[in-house]
């Protein structure tokens, strides 16, 4: 059973990883705490499941999904964050949060309340190995995960772009003196993160079988606790607190069985790790 | 005769404003984002509660008491939490709702998921109170409090608490103690949030750990944000505004939260500041009428 | 000029007078539900439900002539907005008759308040015991009435099928952290274990929101128990099932009546095939009143009807039946609701009221080809009939 778990634990950190992430890269460029990000990861799911009925197809329904939460995202940095930049950071923090209200309500309104089901099916077909029993889906979300995650290591460091954006994260005046183009850094640091946050709504929405209004509200807070718990900004920091969370999670639930609620669980790791370490697992000052 | 419903409405708006003015003082006066504000409305309100229906406390002592819990759970939460900084600080509050949300749902003696119930309006003159002067009541303390912020804010305390809002660094340098007069901010916000929260348990008669979640902590930052941080009357004009909405808004019923989410957006988006800030387009509006009407008298 | 200016306003005010005779001719009955916020899919069946209902009694000319006039709040899951609610109908509204078709903090908390001004209340599916009952006062509130299975009495009606009928001698238990998860747990866990049972694993998740049951369901498959009981609403019960079936759980998976949603059925696919629910509705009720609400509502609404809709349907046909027997005074509305013996409702058969709350027979259902089917049902008094407090 421990092994299952353990399957168990790492994809639902993966997921986690690939909500977070976008999340921690938009703070690390803005100093923004993107609540919305959630919405926009729900819009990739709704996104994905619009065309996978329209298509038929899981792969394209994926594509489509990460296209439209990257769009949505590139629309909320041009009009709603940068004009605020100069405000102090509680204003685009209600914001964000009036914006994440605003577009649950409207996936409610425009998708209907209930539940909606995203039966998309691959054909790769489970794995056994002993009592190690990964099922498709498990398989899938590992998959794409890694995929993302080696494109975004590659990116960060083997391309000017990416050089650009992480010293854009460290210093953007000192960066943009050096004939760097921030604001264009900036749009395409959040089409990279609702990107991603786009390819976890699809594939939560395939994992659950569910896509539905208020999707986001449980990761809306869990990813932010999962990116200050790995450290704000800081990008394997972040890696590694989702899946820190995801294996307490699971292992909490389902073989130390303590009757705590599991969201809880994500926020007193965070409070634990930030008594010892107050920037975070991986954070810097 | 006040009708009963117009009585409900005005208790909860001040219930309201009493909460969004307390969270004023941690944001506004000593500028810290707190985003779980509702833990301590709800310690508020499960103190009051349990004292009154467990250990027979009658609401008056248990209403105090309340404020008295509070407080001290805000400044055992407090001072480790401004060890830790700015943003994480704000999500540090988050799970510190989170957490304290948990424990009202999870340990039987709280009472669980099934809430607390049977917490009747208090007695007085030998009978219970009714609707209208319960109003009354908390109406006389929020008006207190007031009159307390105020001479608060002349005194050094609230100059401290200005130049941290301003500058916390500079503040620093010259010699103010930031750390304790954030802690003060903190026990004093969470303290009359708690008194709040006994109101609020006491009215509604019965509490479940929900209504303290999250969400209930962030309805309570958009009234102060929205009515201005940091100004004197603006979260209680928010909690004005925020609290008549959804009755007005009844008829349209189906768009309500969509338009408090768009309300909000709008807002901060446009006037950070929020409707009583400086700069905002009804203080310029104020502004220039009282320059006009003022001047009426010596031109012509 | 005088006289033109006269006779207008008699002709206006006659106007009014008549429109406002017409209006006082209408019965005013209170409803409210979450239609909005985090449970707006069942405020939706709810509120459909009851308007079907509203529509079918008007149509036939009302009660004894007059139409009724539903007054229709959305009280988003919030309990302050459920008190405004409150204060409204009884003050402003001026209703005769509430029927509650959202969930048990809106509708315990507007109990006192009902009971207080003398209007009965009929609640749906709400299951917070203090909506019938004073916990201060330790009397019942009168003037309330529950349509719905009391949770621990469902609980037990499961159980006694699940080991008499379904032979099983080992059992798991996973439920909501919410009142009626745990209520309706530890009604089966007491009935099952005084019946013989063995209770493995009792575990509780968070609610709302719990979409991975992976962790709970491996450790529940390693104690291998013959039968899963899972406390749900459609969205807890299609993840279980699913995921149940992913990880290869053999074991009998048997719901309660959040399952019971045409919802359910579509999320879980074919994992949901030979799933067991105890419920409140038939679908194989042969009963015209039970067929025709079938066929009616998926006509009206393009999908069909579940448990939520359900009983606020009955909800509102019982007040509405209690207001043709004794007129439009509440307190003898209340007279006849207490009085009610052998009621023919859609979801099952009341005998009769006990301190506010139902008894009526327990539906079991199982899943055939995708669809609910009748199973069998749980009369046994010494299960069904609700407890007498003092």
């Amino acid at each position: 059973m421990l092994w299952q778990q353990l399957a168990n634990g790492i994809a639902i950190g993966s997921v986690y990883a690939l909500i977070s992430l976008g999340l921690t890269m938009v703070y690390g460029i803005l100093r923004i705490l993107h609540v919305a990000h959630a919405g926009i990861y729900a819009l990739g799911a709704y996104v994905g499941l619009l065309s996978f009925r329209l298509v038929g197809n899981f792969w394209l329904s994926l594509v489509v999904g990460m296209a439209g939460a990257a769009v949505a995202g590139y629309v909320v940095e041009r009009f709603l964050y940068t004009p605020l930049l100069h405000l102090p950071r509680i204003a685009p923090l209600i914001v964000s949060i009036g914006l994440f209200t605003a577009m649950e309500e409207a996936f409610r309104i425009v998708a209907g309340p209930h539940t909606l089901a995203y039966n998309a099916r691959v054909g790769l077909g489970d794995l056994s190995i002993g009592g190690f029993h990964l099922t498709e889906t498990q398989i899938l979300i590992l998959f794409v995960t890694f995929a993302v995650l080696i494109f975004l290591w590659a990116f960060l460091t083997k391309t000017r772009t990416g050089l650009a954006m992480r010293a854009c994260a460290q210093d953007p005046e000192t960066t943009s003196s050096f004939g760097v183009n921030v604001s264009r850094i900036i749009a395409i640091n959040f089409l990279i993160g609702s990107a991603m946050a786009g390819a976890a709504g699809v594939l939560i929405g395939v994992y659950d079988n569910q896509v539905w209004p208020t999707m986001g509200s449980i990761p809306a807070y869990k990813a932010l606790a999962i990116v200050v718990l790995g450290g704000l900004g800081n990008i394997p920091g972040t890696v590694l607190a989702s899946i820190v969370v995801g294996l307490a999670e699971t292992f909490f639930i389902g073989v130390l069985a303590i009757p705590f609620p599991r969201d809880a669980v994500a926020f007193v790791a965070m409070i634990l790790v930030l008594m010892f370490k107050p920037y975070g697992l991986l954070g810097k000052a | 005769m006040i009708s009963g419903y117009l009585i409900t409405i005005l208790i909860i708006i001040v219930i309201y404003a009493m909460l969004a003015h307390s969270l004023n003082i941690i944001t506004g006066h000593a500028g810290q984002i707190s985003l779980g504000h509702a833990a301590f409305f709800g310690i508020g309100a499960y103190t009051s509660a349990m004292l009154y229906t467990e250990a027979g406390f009658p609401f008056w002592i248990s209403i105090p008491l309340a404020a008295v819990v509070a407080g001290i759970v805000g400044a055992l939460l407090g001072i480790p939490c401004l060890r830790v900084r700015d943003d994480f600080l704000a999500i540090t509050t988050m799970g510190i709702n989170f957490v304290v949300e948990a424990i009202f749902l999870y340990i039987p003696f709280f009472g669980g998921a099934m809430g607390i119930g049977g917490i009747n309006l208090p007695k007085w003159f030998g009978r219970e109170m009714t609707k209208p002067e319960y109003f009354i009541l908390i109406l006389v303390v929020f008006f207190f409090l007031l009159l307390l912020d105020r001479r608060m804010g002349h005194s050094w305390i609230g100059l401290a608490w200005a130049s941290i809002r301003e500058d916390e660094q500079a503040a620093g340098a010259m010699g103010v103690d930031v750390v304790r007069f954030k802690v003060l901010a903190f026990i004093l916000g969470s303290a009359i949030a708690g008194l709040a929260g006994g109101f609020y348990a006491h009215f509604l008669t019965f509490i479940m750990p929900q209504n303290f979640g999250f969400g209930q902590s962030i309805v309570v930052l958009s009234m102060v944000v929205f009515g201005g941080i940091g100004t004197r009357w603006g979260p209680i004009v928010g909690a004005i505004i925020l609290g008549i909405l959804p009755e007005v808004s009844r008829p349209i019923m189906e768009y309500r939260t969509l338009i408090y989410g768009v309300l909000l957006l709008g807002m901060m988006r446009f006037q950070p500041g929020g409707l009583l800030g400086s700069g905002s387009i009804l203080s310029r509006t104020l502004q220039r009428l009282s320059i006009t009407y003022g001047s009426k008298g010596e031109s012509r | 000029m005088k006289s033109r200016g006269f006779l207008f306003s008699f002709f206006v005010l006659a106007v009014l007078f008549l429109a406002g005779a017409t209006y006082g001719q209408d019965i005013p009955i209170g409803f409210f539900a979450p239609i909005t916020g985090p449970a707006a899919a069942d405020g939706a069946s709810a509120k459909n439900a009851v308007e079907l209902g509203l529509k079918e009694v008007n149509d036939a000319g009302g009660i004894n002539g007059k139409k009724i006039n539903l007054i229709i709040y959305d009280d988003r899951l919030n309990p302050q907005e459920a008190v405004a609610i409150a204060n409204k109908l009884i003050e402003k509204d001026k209703v005769i008759g509430v029927v509650s078709g959202s969930y048990s903090g809106p509708t315990r908390v507007t109990a006192p308040l009902f009971q207080k001004a003398g209007i009965p209340m009929v609640a749906g599916y709400a299951v917070h015991p203090d909506v019938t009952w004073d916990p201060k006062e330790k009397k019942p509130n009168d003037f309330c009435f529950r349509n719905g299975f009391l949770g621990e009495i469902e609980g037990a009606a499961a159980a006694e099928f699940a080991v008499k009928n379904l032979k099983a001698k080992k059992v798991s238990l996973i439920f909501m952290d919410n009142d009626f998860g745990r209520a309706i747990s530890s009604g089966f866990a007491d009935r099952a274990e005084k019946l013989g049972s063995k209770v493995l694993t009792k575990q509780m998740y968070k609610f709302p929101g719990e979409k991975d049951f992976r962790p709970y369901l491996t450790r529940i498959k390693e104690g291998n128990p013959d039968l899963i009981f899972a406390a749900g609403y459609y969205n807890e019960a299609a993840s279980i099932v699913r995921q149940a079936k992913e990880l290869g759980i053999s074991s009998k998976i048997m719901g309660e009546e959040g399952f019971d949603s045409p919802k359910f059925l579509e999320i879980s696919g074919s994992s949901a095939e030979g799933v067991v629910i105890a419920t409140n509705l038939d679908r194989d009720d042969p009963r015209p009143l039970v067929q025709n609400f079938l066929k009616n509502y998926r006509k009206a609404y393009n999908e069909d009807a579940d448990m939520v809709g359900a009983s606020s349907y009955d909800a509102f046909m019982i007040l509405v039946n209690a207001v043709k027997k004794a007129g439009t005074d509440p307190k003898s509305i209340q007279k006849a609701l207490l009085e009610t013996k052998d009621y023919n409702g859609l979801t099952g058969k009341i005998s009769r009221f006990v301190q506010g709350e139902v008894v009526k027979p327990v539906q079991i259902q199982v899943v055939k080809g995708g669809k609910f089917h009748r199973l069998g049902v749980v009369d046994n008094p010494e299960v069904i009939t609700p407890p007498t407090k003092q």
